[in-house]
Formats: C-alpha cells, sequence, structure tokens
C-alpha cells in the first residue's frame, strides 16, 4: 500500500471517528412538526395558520371550542349577554397563572383587547370597529361593551388571547408609535410569550424553529385538559420543503407534516412505513370569483352558463378526497344551507343561459381573462381545465399566470381585477356569517377576499342584520336566505371545500385531528393538549 | 505604500458603486406591484392601521425623500425595520448573516481544497483515464445547480443511508453555545464545546457540499487547464532538462502561477454565495439569502435593499482581497509590469 493510499485511509478513520461523536439524541415526548413561515406568537400581530397554532399553545382563551364549536368554559366559566346584544359580561375563574406566576385577572383581560386593538393588526379586525370599551368591573369579571349587537361575538373570542398586562408593561419601550404604550411590548412578545397557556416558549430561532415546552402548572380547565400523554416539548419548524419533509418523517425527526405538500408529496410520504395520512375540514373553500362589473361577466346570465359548464368531477380530483362545494359556505361550518343548488356541468342549460346573455352574440369580442395564482401549482390546473370546458360553449379564456403579490395588487382596483381570480378562504369566526361577511361585503370588494365587486348596500345590510340577531335559529335562518340570494346572483363559482391534510406517525402518536375528529378551526385543530405521543414504540421503530 | 494607494483606490471606487447599487435597488424594491404595508398587516388589518403603517415608512413621500430617509438612517446603522421579522433590519442581519458566512466558510475551504486538488490531480495525468474521469466530473458539477445536487444529497444521505443530518445548524437536542461570533463551529471551540463543534460540523457537511459542488468543479476546470498550459512551457522544460524531479517542477514551479485565475474564479464563487437561497431553504438553514428571499417575496422593502447591500460590501471586499493575493503571487502583476509574451 503506498504512502498516499495509506494517508487517505487513516484521514478516513479519524474523520469517521470524530463525526460518530456528537452530543446525545432525543429523549421525552416529542412533538414535532414543519410549518410556513413566518410565525408571530404575539396574539396581537399573528394570524395566520402557524401563528393561530401556536396562539393557542402559549396563551389561553376567554372561551374554548368543542368539537361542534360550540362555546365551552376555559378563563370564563360563565356569561352572559345583554338584551340588546350590545354587553357581553364574563365571569372569570379565580386562580388562573401565567407563566411567570402571577394571577390572572379581569384587568389582564381589558389590556389585552386594549392593546389588540390600539396595535391593529393580527385579528384585530374582529374587534376593533365593534368593541368600544372593555371594563375589569371587577377582580374577576370584565365587561365587553360594544357598538352594535354582534351575535357571533362568542365565536370571535376565539381568536382573543390573553396577555399578562404586568410583563407587558415591564417589557414596554418607548418612545413607540403607540403614544404612551411605547411599542407595546411588540419587540418583547416577538420571541417571548407572556401567556398562561399549557406550554411556554423555550427558544424561538427565528426563521428556523419554534420550540414550546410544557407548562408544569398549567391550571387545568374542565374541557380542554392536557391529557397525561401529551408531548412535554413541541418543536414548530419553518419549512415545508418536501424533501426535507419527507426524509424527517422517514428518520422519525418529525411527527406530523405540514398541510402544504402537494399531492404527490402525501402519496409518497403515506408509503413511508408508519406513516399516514389524515384530514379534516377546518372550513376552507375554493371559489372562482367572477368579476360583476366587467363585461361579460357582469352579466348573470353568462355567470350561469359558466357555472353549468364546468367539470366539476375533473376539477375535484385536483384535490383527492376534497367535496364539492354546495354554495358560498362550506357545509362543516354552522349556519351552512344543505339545500342549496349544487351545479354538475350540464351543457344544454349553459346553452340555455348562455343564449339569453347579450354577449351570446359577440362571443368572439368577448373573452374572458382567467388569473391563476402562480405559487399556488394546482390553480393552474383550475385554469387549464376552466379554459378547456368554456372551448365546449363558445367562450374564449385568456389564462394568466399571476404572481400573489400581483394578485394582492390588482385586486384592490375594480378596473385592473381580472374577470376570473382563483382564492381559497377560511373562516375568522366559526359560522356561515364570516365568509358571507368577507367574501361579499362591499368592504372586502378592494382586497384579494373579493373580485366579485358585488358592491351591494342591500346585500351589506342583510349581513348586518344577520350579524345583530342574536338568537342562533333566528340568524342561521338569515344565513340561509343570504345564501339563496347569493345562489341566484351566481357571482362566484364554489369549487371545492378543502380538507385540511398533514402526514403524521401513526405507530406512536394519536389526537383527535389524527382520527379525522380534529376542532374544526384553525390553530385549534392541532391543540398539543389533545395529542398523545408514545416515546417508548418510536423506539421501538427506530431500533 | 503601493498597496496601500492600491487598497484606497479601490474602496473609493467600491463606495461610489455601492451607492449606485443603493440607489437602483432602493427603486426597484418600490416599483414592484404591491402595497408593502397592506401585505405586511393582512386584508383584514383597518384602513388606518396600514396607513399608519405606510406613514412610518415615509411610503407615501417621494422616491428621493424616501431614499434620503433611509440613506440617514444607514449612515446611522438604523436599516429600518423589516415588515416579516417586525423588528430591526441590523438586528436581522447581525442575527443571520453569521450563520451564512459560516456556511460560506466551510464550502470555500471545501471547494477551494477539493477543486485544487483536483484539477492538479488532473492536470498532472493530462489525457489519460485520471484527467478524463475529473472532466467529466467537472462537467456535470458545473452544469448541475446547487439545489439538484442539495436534493441528491438529502435523498442519499439522509433519506436511503440516514448517516447525516438534514436540517437547521445543530443538533435537535442540544443548546446552542453563549454566541461569540453567531457562527456555531467557531463558537463551539472558543468554548470548548467539542462534542457540539462536531456536531455541528455534521450539520453543515451537506448544505457546504452541495454549495461547493459548481465552484468546485469550475475551479478543478480552470486548475487543469492552466496547469496543462504551463506544463508546456519552455521554463518547465529547461527544469526538466536540469533533471529536477517532477514534484518539485509542479510544487514549486508550476503550482503557483497556475493558481491566479482560480484565486480570481474562487473569489467571485465565494462573494455569490447570496445565491445559496435554494440551499438554505431545502436544509432549513437560517441565514441571509434565505432571509432576503423572503423579503423579496413579501416586498420587504428595508430587508430587500439591506441584504443586498450586505452582499455587495462582501463582493468588494473580497475582490479587494482577490487582488491583493493575485498580486502577492505574480509579482509582474504587483510591479505593474507586463509579460513578455
Amino acid at each position: 500500500m503506498n504512502k498516499i493510499t495509506k494517508t487517505l485511509l487513516i484521514s478516513l478513520f479519524i474523520v469517521g471517528t470524530l463525526f460518530s461523536w456528537g452530543p446525545a439524541g432525543v429523549s421525552g415526548r416529542l412533538l414535532r412538526g414543519t410549518w410556513a413561515w413566518p410565525t408571530y406568537i404575539d396574539p396581537a400581530v399573528g394570524s395566520d395558520f402557524s401563528s393561530s397554532i401556536a396562539l393557542i399553545h402559549l396563551y389561553d382563551p376567554l372561551i374554548y371550542p368543542d368539537r361542534e364549536m360550540n362555546p365551552q368554559p376555559h378563563v370564563a366559566k360563565s356569561w352572559e349577554v345583554s338584551a340588546d346584544g350590545k354587553t357581553w359580561t364574563f365571569y372569570l375563574r379565580p386562580g388562573i397563572k401565567f407563566h411567570n406566576g402571577s394571577e390572572l385577572t379581569a384587568q389582564d383581560i381589558k389590556f389585552s383587547m386594549d392593546r389588540l386593538t390600539t396595535i391593529g393588526e393580527g385579528y384585530a379586525f374582529l374587534f376593533a370597529e365593534r368593541v368600544t370599551n372593555t371594563e375589569a368591573s371587577d377582580k374577576y369579571t370584565v365587561v365587553f361593551h360594544l357598538k352594535e349587537p354582534f351575535a357571533p361575538f362568542l365565536g370571535a373570542l376565539y381568536r382573543f388571547f390573553i396577555v399578562n398586562k404586568d410583563l407587558v408593561m415591564a417589557n414596554i419601550k418607548r418612545p413607540g408609535p403607540y403614544g404612551e404604550m411605547g411599542n407595546y411590548g411588540k419587540q418583547y412578545l416577538l420571541t417571548h410569550d407572556a401567556g398562561s397557556g399549557p406550554y411556554m416558549v423555550k427558544k424561538f430561532a427565528f426563521e428556523e424553529y419554534l420550540l414550546m415546552t410544557k407548562n408544569q402548572n398549567y391550571w387545568q380547565p374542565e374541557y380542554a385538559q392536557v391529557n397525561p400523554f401529551a408531548p412535554d416539548e413541541v418543536k414548530m419548524y419553518g419549512t415545508t420543503e418536501p424533501i426535507t419533509v419527507r426524509t424527517m418523517m422517514a428518520r422519525r425527526e418529525l411527527e406530523f407534516s405540514d398541510t402544504w405538500q402537494s399531492e404527490e408529496a402525501f402519496e409518497a410520504l403515506d408509503k413511508i412505513k408508519g406513516v399516514d395520512i389524515t384530514q379534516y375540514s377546518t372550513g376552507n373553500e375554493w371559489y372562482l370569483m367572477l368579476h360583476t362589473r366587467k363585461a361579460p361577466t357582469d352579466c348573470i346570465h353568462f355567470r350561469k352558463a359558466i357555472a353549468w359548464a364546468l367539470d366539476y368531477k375533473t376539477l375535484t380530483k385536483f384535490f383527492p378526497d376534497c367535496p364539492q362545494a354546495r354554495g358560498p359556505v362550506p357545509q362543516t361550518l354552522p349556519g351552512a344551507d344543505p339545500t342549496l343548488l349544487q351545479y354538475h356541468r350540464d351543457l344544454d342549460k349553459a346553452m340555455t343561459e348562455l343564449k339569453q346573455s347579450k354577449y351570446y352574440e359577440q362571443l368572439e369580442k368577448y373573452s374572458l381573462e382567467f388569473h391563476w395564482n402562480g405559487d399556488v401549482p394546482v390553480t393552474e390546473k383550475v385554469a387549464l381545465l376552466f379554459m378547456s370546458n368554456m372551448a365546449d360553449i363558445g367562450i374564449n379564456v385568456k389564462i394568466v399566470k399571476t404572481p400573489w403579490l400581483s394578485i394582492v395588487e390588482e385586486s384592490a382596483r375594480m378596473h385592473t381585477s381580472p374577470n376570473i381570480a382563483i382564492i381559497n378562504d377560511a373562516p375568522q369566526y366559526p359560522e356561515a356569517g364570516s365568509l358571507l361577511e368577507s367574501r361579499y361585503k362591499s368592504d372586502s370588494a378592494p382586497t384579494w377576499e373579493q373580485n366579485e365587486w358585488l358592491l351591494d348596500p342591500e346585500y351589506d345590510t342583510m349581513v348586518d342584520d344577520a350579524l345583530k340577531t342574536i338568537d342562533q335559529k333566528e340568524r342561521f335562518a338569515k344565513y340561509s336566505k343570504i345564501q339563496h340570494d347569493i345562489m341566484d346572483l351566481c357571482p362566484s363559482i364554489f369549487m371545492v371545500e378543502l380538507l385540511m391534510k398533514h402526514a403524521y406517525q401513526a405507530t406512536y402518536m394519536d389526537g383527535p385531528a389524527f382520527r379525522g375528529e380534529a376542532t374544526p378551526f384553525m390553530g385549534y385543530d392541532l391543540d398539543s393538549r389533545f395529542i398523545k405521543v408514545y416515546p417508548e414504540k418510536q423506539a421501538e421503530l427506530l431500533k | 505604500m503601493e498597496t496601500i494607494k492600491f487598497i484606497v483606490k479601490r474602496l473609493a471606487y467600491s463606495i461610489l458603486v455601492l451607492v449606485g447599487l443603493s440607489v437602483l435597488m432602493f427603486s426597484i424594491a418600490r416599483v414592484i406591484p404591491g402595497n408593502p404595508a397592506r401585505m405586511a398587516l393582512g386584508p383584514r388589518a383597518p384602513e388606518w392601521t396600514v396607513q399608519k403603517l405606510r406613514e412610518e415608512m415615509h411610503l407615501e413621500d417621494p422616491l428621493y425623500i424616501q431614499y434620503y430617509y433611509w440613506l440617514k438612517g444607514a449612515l446611522h446603522g438604523d436599516l429600518g425595520m423589516s415588515l416579516v421579522t417586525r423588528r430591526s433590519v441590523a438586528y436581522d442581519i447581525k442575527e443571520f448573516f453569521p450563520a451564512s458566512l459560516e456556511l460560506a466558510l466551510y464550502t470555500g475551504i471545501f471547494m477551494g481544497i477539493v477543486g485544487i486538488v483536483l484539477g492538479v490531480i488532473s492536470g498532472w495525468h493530462n489525457n489519460t483515464w485520471i484527467d478524463n474521469s475529473v472532466r467529466i466530473v467537472s462537467y456535470i458539477g458545473i452544469i448541475t445547480p446547487s439545489f439538484v445536487f442539495a436534493i441528491f444529497f438529502v435523498l442519499i444521505f439522509g433519506y436511503i443511508l440516514q448517516v447525516l443530518p438534514t436540517m437547521g445548524r445543530i443538533p435537535l437536542s442540544v443548546t446552542p453555545p453563549p454566541r461569540i461570533t453567531g457562527m456555531i463551529t467557531f463558537d463551539a471551540l472558543i468554548t470548548g464545546n467539542f462534542a457540539l463543534f462536531f456536531g455541528t460540523l455534521k450539520h453543515l457537511l451537506l448544505p457546504a457540499i452541495s454549495l461547493a459542488m459548481g465552484p468546485m468543479s469550475q475551479e478543478a476546470r480552470i486548475t487543469r487547464t492552466t496547469l496543462a498550459g504551463n506544463m508546456s512551457k519552455d521554463y518547465v522544460a529547461a527544469e526538466r532538462s536540469c533533471g529536477l524531479p517532477e514534484r518539485t517542477i509542479m510544487f514549486k514551479y508550476l503550482l503557483k502561477p497556475s493558481l491566479i485565475p482560480t484565486i480570481s474564479i474562487y473569489a467571485l464563487d465565494f462573494a455569490a454565495m447570496g445565491n445559496a437561497f435554494v440551499v438554505e431553504l431545502i436544509f432549513n438553514w437560517p441565514g441571509l439569502s434565505r432571509y432576503g428571499m423572503n423579503a423579496m417575496l413579501r416586498k420587504d422593502l428595508n430587508a430587500t435593499v439591506a441584504v443586498v447591500m450586505v452582499y455587495g460590501i462582501l463582493f468588494m471586499v473580497v475582490n479587494i482581497i482577490v487582488d491583493l493575493v493575485v498580486g502577492f503571487l505574480d509579482p509582474r502583476i504587483r510591479l505593474g509590469t507586463k509579460s513578455r509574451e
């Protein structure tokens, strides 16, 4: 053996030995998942998927939704609403401790609401224009005064999380954009928590991961208790790279995947031994939004012709296992009307409608511009199918790949909005009114949530009236009427009800979400207090 | 004295270039469609919140006024606030730059050593099967993007063989060392935590090699070509006729002049580590490239300009260093004399 070969072998041996040296491996109940970034753990800032999950771990809301989306006592043990619907009083449970040991009182709730509505970010839109004043009438009683009755207020409160007033005040930096409140502790709450939730921030490496550790002194509510097999630590990784997710799932370094993986990625994940796929609804729906003030989609018959011409059977194949939508509100959302017409492909009906359109004789002059989201590959398939289907009835379609930034920009003005845009939307509080409000009311017209440009004062009045109706049965009846009116107007194509999908380690973990029984509300679906992790079974798999 | 004059002159030119770059990037970032304040706050944020943020960012002011505020802040070390991370851009750069620098350093070490060694081997065994093999590997390395290598390595070493980590900077259960440089391997060494040092090296291996493949192949090819070309020169023939051993000719007389083009390219490749964003994404590496890419996608104006400026400064510094090194290697350049050829 010559000198070079000997040197090489010895070097390889040394390198190999050194590389086998490293810190000890993982122990304990660990729950690791991947998620899209960024994540904001400040309750007055975060409102996306990953932020919502983090918030429910670190903080407590006043009330907690059960699987049927009914409010369960949580920080508030009971509540009442005044006859006029404008005053909501909550009676707090004494003895709840924040992570730093101080007690949660009505003052913290008042502070949290004032902070949220002053900062105006995150979920503030649910409260800023509605809550005129929050009052701590005694140590354990808080009163919200509303400008007008808002019947879904309880559902909206699922998005309201309580921060530790003293801790935030101690970390306020002045001067700041909020007057005497300086920066309102925003800098501090970027990477620290001021909550009372079942988990606490252990480490937040921005853009890399959020590591939360179990709060050993959690006060244990009746409904949302932390089960004894719940993870000791929860780690949210800020990546959705398919190859990374797949590798980590195979190596058992990840317990569940994000929902943004492609169908092909989920198929590959499903093939890994011990990994299964779960799916459930959180009220998301895909829509084709038809511009009702731009030719030729400004004609109701034209829009109905489109609705009858689309091949929904093929469309649903692009979203495996997701049911075709029936109307503007997913059927899983309370207040959805199950009697609405569900369109299907019928070219005869399509032609009947088209012939009644004022554009029928000039179809070659009016082509539809369909903007699909360049950041979401499945929307291209939808655009191509749409183009092909419309050709069957003589409608020309021009499909345009549009980056998300441009979609947001062009949706701000009526004349720049295209004939058709495609969107996926979710409710912000768990009932039909949320989507009826955010999708079609006039104030959402210049946003990406509405390309229809309905601008109908009568519709706005109907929705406002429904939202003020405290009696649920009566309110849902009004929702039903509004949904029927929407169907008659046909401003959108209701595509599919999207199911949240996750790959997970079925051999050593369990939880409602992984049995398809998740609370159907973003963030609450993956609350770790209900998840069970069995490290001994994981160890068996790793042998 | 000449060297100092040279450095001062280059610095002066570089500052002019950086100012031009800042104007260009500043303008481009603001011309791209989209309301950054609305994008940052979401579609449902009240209009008054959006307007407040726009005013804080001077977005209602003319472009030159906005640039003035930015420049004024930048000269005082304040690069504005990031709309994505919601904190100071200067803080973000301090946080993320060491991760990219650490990755770039190890990438640089790998591509420099392996590239030159392969080039020397290939050039020495000119027109043999060894030379041909290295050339084929080099071609593959040059034409294949780094993220393809990244995915390939993750599949082989992470998924199939499961011998190397594929995510993050440090092992899962480990607390990072006290932050001294921000580069975990260096901080681990400084604090004497050798287990962590080797554990972190393992995490660096795949992303560094992925990034190094292309530049390493290029350097191998350039070294090989220059070496092969210099081997046929008269002075080498003279050395052989004097009876000097091949090893001495190669390492004492041939290598130094043959490395000049390699070092120039090496510097450009090193400075171009700003393109590492896809690799950083695949390995969930919290580096500046990934931060910059997210900033661009989300129209984070301040962060976009700052990241480009950081890489511009890096490019400038590396180029000055390269010129100095090349001058050291080739006295003709240092003395300003022309080649006789």
